[in-house]
């Protein structure tokens, strides 16, 4: 039994198609990933597994039970990490895990050692009983992250884990995350837009853009897809572009060819003999390359490869303002 | 039916944490009645004549003191369901949403906590208005009092969160509440008795739940029964209107929240 399953599940708010026809399994046990950028649709799926939204149509099942016909169940077996922190300020850290571990239903004679456990796998153990006004930023998320996993749920949800953290304490978070999954064993279904995050601590990814999935595959299979390296060129406005761009396609050792305005991103197998052809094709031409460079492919190329462009917020045809005035139109 | 009990406490607990740790608060919110007693209350002591007519033999500030203690329970009662803006905002609701607790358990466990509340910032006023020379003929009343203020606030408690969970923004909140709260207080004997009231100005304050609680506390606490109304109708209807406002508003909240913020 997959842990997660849905089945052409789609979400739309109005004439607007937040989830469009999303079909894709999680295995038990691993970490799977949603990699997209900003209104992709990656938290409007996660609200509908955790049961906060209905879906329009389509079906799909959290650890065996449908979340349509089923939610109670559902919430019994899931933990849920919003993307903003939600600790209660005004209580203490270990206050806010007691709310927690009550709103799950943890056996009374079990919360207290229960809290120190994760009080301890967080690291918040000598912190405990100050107020969380006073934590930082990172305390907070991973306090947050604690309350998720605190009744051992099957599946746990993290929406976005260490979005507007920084560096050293995003890494910090994917350590405590790679802990919890070492520790407890369970499902982690995460949704990002930083690469590196998918990168780190997925098993598979998911790309998702513009409610679509376009894509799933581990991380490694999806970077070998694409060759072995990874050319960047850019060349000088010509009108022999195009000639240029067939011409490149003729190249054997070229798997896959992409092409951003003046950047062109080309994805070899052996990116060393490809280079000296590219110059010959370029000087028959007439063309004049401005840049060329060599690396080896990252999640990055992959998702360009995939969605035709980077990941950038606020862009894609559907962000989150515009679902909010479009949920607000709909309730109107 | 003991895991609703459950729940119930579970959010009743958070939300008194939260009141206990705004002490600050507590304080702003005991000004504005205790104005109203003291400068209302020493403002009017000379309608005394008026009062004494329908047979109330004390000074008006002992006459309009329960009226305050009421005037305090609907506002901070109405007040209260506030914060459910916030927990749809911050993700507490989501939080909770999430969790198997049921939803009415969360509306029950929130307007409990108001009520409790309101209860407590009433007897606050209550102490004010003992300071400030108002007579208890009868101090065992204190306990059926605060319990009368309770269950009346557990109903306006219930308008409170019932509002909270439609509106979707804090104006529209404020904009409705301030409407209602208001016109519910004026629209009673709290201030005048019923019997000085334009014949059809009355008829529409018998009509108001926060009457027959004026009406009931006032005579518990002086002993004089107004209004022709006996305390035992009040007991009615005040139980009426918290029976539907509580029943109405775990409905309305569980149907809101199901919809996406």
């Amino acid at each position: 039994m997959y842990s997660i399953e849905t089945k052409s599940l789609s979400k739309s708010f109005g004439d607007v198609k937040a989830v469009d026809d999303i079909s894709f399994y999680v295995e038990s046990g691993e970490i799977f990933g949603f990699l997209g950028p900003n209104g992709a649709g990656k938290s409007t799926t996660m609200m509908i597994l955790t049961t906060l939204l209905k879906p329009t149509s389509g079906h799909a099942l959290v650890s065996g039970f449908d979340v349509r016909r089923n939610p109670k169940q559902v919430r019994e077996k899931i933990g849920y990490v919003q993307q903003e922190t939600t600790v209660d300020e005004y209580l203490t850290g270990r206050e806010n895990l007691l709310l927690q571990a009550r709103l799950n239903h943890i056996p009374k004679d079990q919360i207290d050692s229960r809290i120190d456990e994760v009080l301890e796998l967080i690291e918040l153990s000598d912190k405990q009983n100050e107020p969380v006004v006073t934590y930082s930023g990172g305390m907070r998320k991973r306090l947050d992250i604690a309350g998720g996993l605190l009744h051992r749920p099957k599946v746990l949800f993290l929406d976005e884990p260490t979005v507007g953290l920084d560096i050293q304490t995003r890494r910090k978070i994917w350590e405590y995350i790679k802990k919890i999954h070492e520790e407890f064993e369970m499902t982690i279904f995460l949704t990002t837009h930083y690469m590196e995050e998918a990168d780190q601590l997925c098993d598979r990814i998911g790309i998702i853009d513009g409610g679509k999935i376009q894509i799933i595959d581990s991380p490694q299979n999806m970077k070998s897809a694409m060759g072995n390296e990874v050319i960047s060129l850019s060349i000088e406005n010509t009108e022999s572009e195009k000639l240029f761009l067939s011409e490149l396609e003729k190249i054997e050792l070229i798997n896959k060819i992409n092409q951003d305005q003046n950047k062109i991103i080309l994805f070899a197998s052996k990116g060393t003999e490809v280079i000296p052809k590219i110059f010959q094709i370029s000087s028959d031409l007439k063309i004049k390359i401005i840049s060329i460079s060599l690396t080896q492919p990252t999640l990055d190329d992959v998702f360009i490869s995939y969605t035709g462009h980077e990941i950038r917020e606020e862009e894609g045809g559907f962000n989150r303002r515009r679902e909010h005035a479009k949920m607000k139109r709909l309730r109107a | 039916m003991n895991s609703l009990m459950y729940d119930t406490y579970t959010i009743f607990w958070r939300e008194l944490k939260r009141y206990k740790k705004s002490r600050s608060g507590v304080l702003i919110r005991l000004i504005q009645p205790a104005i109203w007693i003291i400068v209302i209350g020493n403002t009017f002591s000379g309608t005394q004549p008026l009062i004494q007519s329908v047979g109330f033999e004390g000074q008006y500030i002992e006459f309009m003191a329960p009226g305050v203690i009421i005037l305090t329970a609907i506002f901070t009662s109405i007040f209260g369901g506030v914060n459910t803006l916030w927990d749809r905002r911050y993700g507490f609701m989501n939080k909770a949403l999430t969790s198997p607790i049921s939803r009415s358990a969360i509306a029950l466990g929130k307007m409990s906590a108001i009520s409790l509340i309101a209860a407590l910032q009433a007897s606050l006023i209550l102490g004010i208005a003992l300071a400030i020379g108002v007579s208890f003929p009868n101090p065992i009343m204190i306990a059926p009092i605060m319990a009368i203020v309770i269950l009346f606030s557990l109903g306006f408690s219930g308008i409170s969160v019932m509002i909270a969970a439609t509106a979707k923004s804090q104006e529209t909140f404020w904009g409705v509440i301030n409407f209602l709260g208001m016109p519910l207080f004026m629209l009673s004997p709290a201030l005048f008795p019923l019997e000085l009231l334009p014949d059809w100005l009355a008829s529409v304050a018998k009509l108001n739940p926060v009457t027959y609680t004026v009406l009931l506390v006032r005579e518990m606490m002086t002993g004089v029964s107004e209004g022709g109304v006996s305390a035992l109708l009040s007991i009615v209807v005040i139980s009426v209107f918290v029976l539907v406002m509580v029943g109405l508003a775990s409905y309305v909240f569980t149907r809101e929240v199901n919809k996406p913020f």
